[in-house]
């Protein structure tokens, strides 16, 4: 008994500690570039990455909101995540509705409809031609129409649906309700945690989408807040490796090119920001919602 | 119900009456179901092009090869070498992070201090949310070669700087360093779920009977948490023809240097579209990869319905 009493406590002290770490190699990152983008930026240069500022200063977010391309960038991933979630979950969830609902006849051949995009695609060549020949190309809408539809979360919302209490629907249907009446009175408001998790990673996953930036735009003068920071990141490995390549004679002038370290930091941290700043008020979701879906029902 | 008169309801009146009396539910599914044809059923029909010797000025009406590209391309290195990557890549990514993503929800189930609980949870699920092309400009200030994070710390010692960005050999186990960090967070919920569904009353009579915590562990929380640990790792397999394209081209970005390792399916693909070169053989690949796919999940799924058949259970997907 008391060997037990002494390997459980070590058992518990290691769970503590490792989470611990973890924990804090999670939290890490993003706490030091905060600092950074608040650390006046030559004393960044000289001193590297500092846990607290050794020289308080938002210059870099001074000059990160004067320019035009971040400040396009943001309207740009606001709109696209906003008008993208709200389209994608209307239109997932019809779809997730008609695969619940027990009437319809052809609930099978829809879901085997839905189901057979996740195992088998074209392409991405042939999904380009075809991105391109519906007009999807170089304006904002390629952006958002690509990635409405994600058969994953329609079957989330469809085993949610599923698991939603039918006696209560069939005794309405019984007292003459119609579809309108059970859809909006019965099921969407029984729907809000699945919707609204739903909504959640939707925006989560267009906020932070570069993919379709980097692929379907091209003239268009505009770019969302990911596809800058890549750009800037490529550009600097870019020059970088030519820096290495001619053996650093070029520094000086390769150095001036690259953006310093504190405003690349105010870039990354703006381009966070919505996030951080809507995770605690969303969080209890995100944890709970992401087995609405596959417990239930 | 009474027998009346025979009514047809078979046939096309039959069929429009059945439209009309799910009008609404079809009417709701209908511009997504339409979407979903559009932008995933339409491009499957581009697979011709695979077939073609495509040029910008023909289109779809390119003259016809037959199975010329895929010779061309089961004959080439680069595509043994891409095929390799990938399903070395995430072979190595499905055994470790399932390992971590497990371990911590058996570690966090093992914590019986709700605040610290919660706190470090949502701290995990951090990186989550974050896009790859953050972590790759947090990564390059770890990994810069002049002014990151670990050289300045390898100066400070007096060392000679490391150069990170031109080592393939490293780049398998950096990358998944990063998808353990970005994904335990979140992969370890599932896990966590179940757990917490667990009859409490099971670990009450283990430890009458004198089993430590770390026996629990193992022969309760290991064997019940085995069928969604399966479940998982057949929905990976399923797809361990597709790179993770969306780490690969940020954080690794194109460096020619770090292709022999690196490399993979999705990223050889994108090369290939942004520099206009052979759209017949990249969609050859496209294709090779997506029938490959389809073999994989019908693949696993059956074999793990024969093995799981065998113990009395189902574990499989379909």
């Amino acid at each position: 008994m008391k060997y037990t009493k002494l390997s459980d406590k070590l058992f518990v002290a290691f769970n503590y500690v490792f989470v611990t770490i973890f924990t804090l190699l999670c939290f890490l990152p993003f706490y030091v570039m905060v600092i950074s983008s608040l650390t006046d930026k030559n004393v960044l240069q000289v001193d590297g990455y500092t846990l607290w500022p050794r020289k308080f200063s938002i210059e870099a977010y001074q000059w990160v909101l004067k320019g035009k391309q971040v400040l396009t960038g943001y309207q740009v991933s606001v709109f696209v995540t906003i008008v993208g979630t709200l389209l994608s979950v209307v239109l997932m969830s019809g779809v997730a509705y008609a695969l619940s609902a027990k009437k319809f006849p052809w609930r099978s051949q829809l879901s085997f409809y839905v189901y057979f995009t996740m195992i088998f695609s074209g392409g991405l060549i042939p999904w380009f031609i075809t991105c391109r020949a519906f007009g999807l190309y170089d304006n904002i809408w390629a952006l958002i129409v690509p990635m409405l539809m994600n058969p994953w979360w329609i079957f989330i919302l469809r085993n949610y649906f599923n698991g939603l209490p039918s006696e209560i629907m069939e005794s309405a249907v019984i007292d003459g309700a119609s579809d309108w009446t059970v859809l909006s009175r019965i099921i969407l408001p029984l729907s809000t945690p699945v919707l609204a998790t739903t909504a959640l990673f939707v925006a989560v996953a267009y906020w932070n989408d570069w993919w379709h930036g980097v692929i379907l735009l091209d003239f268009a003068d505009f770019r969302p807040l990911q596809v800058l920071i890549l750009r800037i990141i490529n550009s600097i490995r870019a020059i970088r490796q030519a820096m290495a390549m001619e053996g650093g004679s070029s520094i000086a002038i390769s150095s001036a090119q690259i953006p310093a370290k504190s405003i690349r930091m105010a870039i990354v941290v703006i381009t966070i920001g919505p996030i951080i700043l809507l995770y605690p008020f969303v969080q209890r979701y995100f944890i709970k919602g992401l087995t609405v879906g596959s417990v239930k029902g | 119900m009474p027998q009346s008169a025979p009514r047809r309801r078979g046939g096309v009146p039959g069929f429009l009456h059945a439209i009309f009396s799910n009008r609404l539910i079809i009417l709701l599914a209908l511009p997504g179901a339409v979407l979903i044809f559009l932008l995933k059923y339409v491009p499957m029909f581009g697979i011709v092009v695979a077939f073609e010797d495509f040029r910008a000025d023909t289109g779809f009406l390119s003259p016809w090869v037959g199975f010329d590209n895929f010779r061309l391309l089961f004959g080439s290195p680069v595509l043994w070498r891409i095929i390799r990557n990938t399903i070395s890549l995430n072979v190595l990514f499905i055994i470790v992070t399932t390992i971590f993503s497990v371990g911590m929800a058996l570690m966090l189930n093992e914590l019986a201090h709700p605040l610290f609980k919660k706190l470090t949870q949502s701290i995990m699920y951090l990186p989550f949310f974050m896009s790859w092309t953050v972590v790759a400009m947090l990564l390059y200030g770890f990994f810069d070669f002049e002014s990151g994070m670990i050289n300045s710390v390898i100066k400070l010692f007096g060392a000679s700087p490391v150069s990170f960005y031109d080592k393939p050999d490293w780049w398998p186990a950096i990358l998944t360093i990063l998808r353990v960090w970005k994904g335990t967070g979140s992969g370890c919920i599932l896990y966590l779920a179940v757990l917490v569904g667990i009859d409490f009353q099971l670990y009450e009579a283990a430890e009458i009977d004198g089993a430590s915590r770390w026996q629990r562990l193992r022969f309760i929380s290991l064997p019940l948490l085995t069928p969604t640990i399966i479940l998982v790792t057949l929905l990976a397999i399923g797809r361990i023809f597709y790179g993770d394209f969306g780490m690969i081209y940020t954080v690794v970005g194109d460096n020619a240097l770090l292709y022999p390792t690196t490399d993979v399916i999705d990223t050889y693909i994108i090369r290939a579209l942004t520099t206009t070169t052979n759209f017949g053989m990249s969609t050859a690949v496209g294709l090779s990869q997506s029938v490959l796919g389809f073999i994989c999940v019908f693949g696993s799924n059956w074999i793990v319905k024969k093995w799981s058949q065998r113990r009395g259970e189902d574990y499989s997907l379909f």
